[in-house]
C-alpha cells in the first residue's frame, strides 16, 4: 500500500466533453491540498484509448482516480464505466461519476455497473467546489487505494 | 176447372211478388220504382182474374174474351214494368259508382302503403346513415383523444427534457459568474460588482425555476404506481422534510388519524410537505399553528390543512393553483410559484381536486380529496421510502 500523500503527483483522468466542466473542474482542483495532474479525454472513445494506452495514448499514465460525466458524444459514460468494470486491469480503478442528472434510473445504473460512487454536479460554484474538494479528499487521502 | 186453378195460382203468386217488392222500399230507399213495379204485378194479378169465367161473368155479365180490355191491362203492366225498372237502374248506377269508390279508395289506400313503405326505407337508410355517422364521430373522438394523450405524454416528456436540458448551460453561466464574483469583486468599479450580482441572482432564480418544471413534469413521467398508503407515515415523513423550517417559526403541526389511501407515496410526502411548507412560509405575526384532518366524503377521503397565517383574498383563490402564479413581491416570499399547481397536478393524478377556504388575516384551510378504493381502508400500508 501507498500513501499518496507522501508520494507522487496525483494522476485523474477526466471524462467531460464540455470545456466549461473542465475548466471548472481545474478550478476546484488548484484550490485542493493534493498535488495532482489533471487529464482529459473529451469523448467515452477517447477515455478507453487513453486507459488502454492506444494510438496518441501509448506514453499515457495509469490514472488513480477517474471522473466520469454520464452524457458524452460517440460512447455514454455508461458504456464506458461497464467496459472499464469489464476489464480486468481496469476495473480496480475507482470511478466517481460526475454528472449533471439527478434521474433515479442513471444512479441505479451505474452503481449496478459497480460505480464507484455517484455525484450530482452542484449548479453553485462554491458547492461545486466543495464537492471537487470532498471528491480529492476522500479517495486521494482518506481512502487506500490497491496498488498501480 | 183445372185451367181456373192454375190462373188463381199465378195470380197469388203475382200478389206475392207485388207484396215483396213493395217491402222493398224500406230497404232500398227506391219507393217508386218498388211501387210500379208492385202495381204492373197487381195489374198481372188483376188480368188473371178476369180471364177466370165466373168473375167475368159476374162482374161484365159477359164471358172472357181477349180484346180490347186485355191488351189494355198487357200494355199497362209493360209500362208499369218498364217504369219500375227504369226507377231502378239509379240503383245500379250507385252500386257501380260505389264500386268504382272502393276500388279507388282501394287504389290509395295501396299507393300509401307503398308510400309509407318508401318512407319508412328512406328513414332507414337515413338512421343508418346517422349511425355510421355516430360511429365515425365516436372514432375521431376516440383518435382526438389518444391523440391528446399521446401530445400530453410528449409535452410532459418534452418539458423534462427540456428543464433537463437546460441545466447545463445554466449550470455554465451560473458557475462562471460566481467564478467571476469571486475572484473580481472589489478589483473592478462599483458598477461591475453590481451587474456581476445581477448575473448571479438571475441564473439562480433560473435553476429554481428549473428545478421546478423538472419537478412539475416528473409528477407525470415519474410518478409510481398506486399502493395503499398510510398517511399517517406520510405526515411523518413530510415534517421530517421540514425540520429545518418548523424550528426556525416554531410552528406546530398536528394531526387527526389520518387514513390509509391508494397513492404514490412520495407523492403524497411531496403534496402534505408543500402545503404544510406554504402554511409555514405565509404565517402571520403569531407562531404557526398547522392542523391536519381527513373525513370520508361520498367516494372520497376529504384532506384539510388548516392554518392561522395571513390568508388568502377571495379573488386569488383560484389563482393559485395555476403554474408560476405568485401573489406576492418576491423580496416579501420567495418562490417560483410552483407549489401549488404542483400540488394540484399531485392531487389531479390521484383522480382527486384541490382548493381553498380563506378569508384574508384568518388563515386557510387547503381541502383535497383522494379517492377511496375498496379494500385499502385496512389494507396492508407499504413501508415509505426515504429521501
Amino acid at each position: 500500500m501507498v500513501n499518496r500523500l507522501n508520494c507522487k503527483t496525483i494522476e485523474i483522468l477526466l471524462v467531460e466533453d464540455n470545456p466549461g466542466d473542465v475548466r471548472l473542474t481545474k478550478e476546484a482542483l488548484k484550490e485542493g491540498k493534493v498535488k495532482n495532474k489533471l487529464y482529459v479525454a473529451e469523448d467515452g472513445e477517447d477515455a478507453l484509448a487513453f486507459l488502454r494506452r492506444q494510438g496518441r495514448y501509448a506514453q499515457a499514465p495509469r490514472p488513480d482516480l477517474i471522473l466520469l460525466d454520464l452524457n458524452l458524444p460517440k460512447k455514454t459514460g455508461r458504456e464506458v464505466l461497464e467496459e472499464i468494470k469489464d476489464d480486468p486491469d481496469l476495473k480496480r480503478i475507482p470511478v466517481v461519476i460526475l454528472t449533471v442528472s439527478k434521474d433515479e434510473q442513471d444512479i441505479l445504473k451505474s452503481y449496478n455497473l459497480h460505480a464507484n460512487c455517484y455525484i450530482t454536479k452542484p449548479v453553485d460554484l462554491e458547492k461545486f467546489i466543495e464537492v471537487v474538494k470532498s471528491i480529492e479528499d476522500f479517495w486521494l487521502t482518506v481512502v487506500m487505494l490497491p496498488p498501480r | 176447372m183445372e185451367v181456373t186453378f192454375l190462373i188463381v195460382i199465378s195470380a197469388l203468386v203475382q200478389l206475392i211478388a207485388a207484396f215483396f217488392a213493395l217491402r222493398l222500399i224500406k230497404a232500398t230507399g227506391l219507393s217508386r220504382a218498388w211501387v210500379l213495379i208492385a202495381a204492373a204485378l197487381c195489374v198481372m194479378a188483376l188480368r188473371r182474374f178476369l180471364a177466370i169465367e165466373m168473375v167475368s161473368l159476374w162482374l161484365f155479365g159477359v164471358a172472357p174474351a181477349p180484346g180490347l180490355l186485355d191488351e189494355t191491362l198487357v200494355l199497362a203492366t209493360s209500362l208499369l214494368m218498364l217504369a219500375g225498372v227504369l226507377s231502378i237502374s239509379p240503383l245500379f248506377f250507385t252500386i257501380k259508382q260505389a264500386a268504382e269508390v272502393l276500388q279507388r279508395s282501394k287504389d290509395e289506400l295501396e299507393m300509401l302503403v307503398r308510400q309509407r313503405t318508401e318512407e319508412l326505407r328512406e328513414a332507414n337508410a337515413r338512421l343508418a346513415v346517422e349511425l355510421d355517422e355516430r360511429r365515425q364521430a365516436e372514432y375521431r373522438l376516440a383518435q382526438y383523444a389518444e391523440e391528446l394523450k399521446r401530445s400530453n405524454a410528449e409535452l410532459e416528456q418534452f418539458a423534462y427534457v427540456a428543464s433537463h436540458d437546460l441545466q447545463e448551460p445554466l449550470r455554465m453561466v451560473a458557475s462562471f459568474t460566481q467564478l467571476l464574483a469571486k475572484r473580481y469583486r472589489g478589483k473592478l468599479d462599483q458598477d461591475a460588482d453590481e451587474f456581476i450580482n445581477f448575473a448571479v441572482d438571475g441564473a439562480n432564480r433560473m435553476q429554481a425555476l428549473i428545478n421546478d418544471l423538472l419537478a412539475f413534469s416528473r409528477v407525470a413521467t415519474r410518478g409510481q404506481p398506486f399502493t395503499p398508503t398510510d398517511c399517517n407515515a406520510v405526515f411523518d415523513q413530510a415534517l421530517a422534510n421540514l425540520t429545518a423550517a418548523l424550528e426556525e417559526n416554531q410552528a406546530v403541526v398536528t394531526h387527526d388519524p389520518l387514513p390509509t389511501v391508494e397513492a404514490d407515496g412520495r407523492q403524497l410526502v411531496q403534496l402534505f410537505q408543500n402545503l404544510i411548507g406554504n402554511a409555514l412560509k405565509f404565517r402571520g405575526l403569531d407562531p404557526p399553528r398547522v392542523h391536519l384532518w381527513a373525513e370520508p366524503r361520498d367516494r372520497d377521503w376529504v384532506f384539510a390543512v388548516s392554518d392561522n397565517g395571513i390568508g388568502i383574498p377571495k379573488e386569488h383563490q383560484e389563482r393559485i393553483f395555476t403554474i408560476f402564479q405568485r401573489l406576492h413581491r418576491r423580496s416579501d416570499f420567495p418562490g417560483t410559484g410552483l407549489g401549488l399547481a404542483l400540488c394540484k397536478k399531485i392531487v389531479e393524478r390521484h383522480g382527486g381536486r384541490i382548493w381553498v377556504e380563506s378569508e384574508l388575516g384568518q388563515g386557510s384551510t387547503f381541502y383535497f380529496t383522494i379517492p377511496r378504493r375498496e379494500g385499502t381502508e385496512h389494507g396492508e400500508p407499504t413501508e415509505l421510502q426515504d429521501h
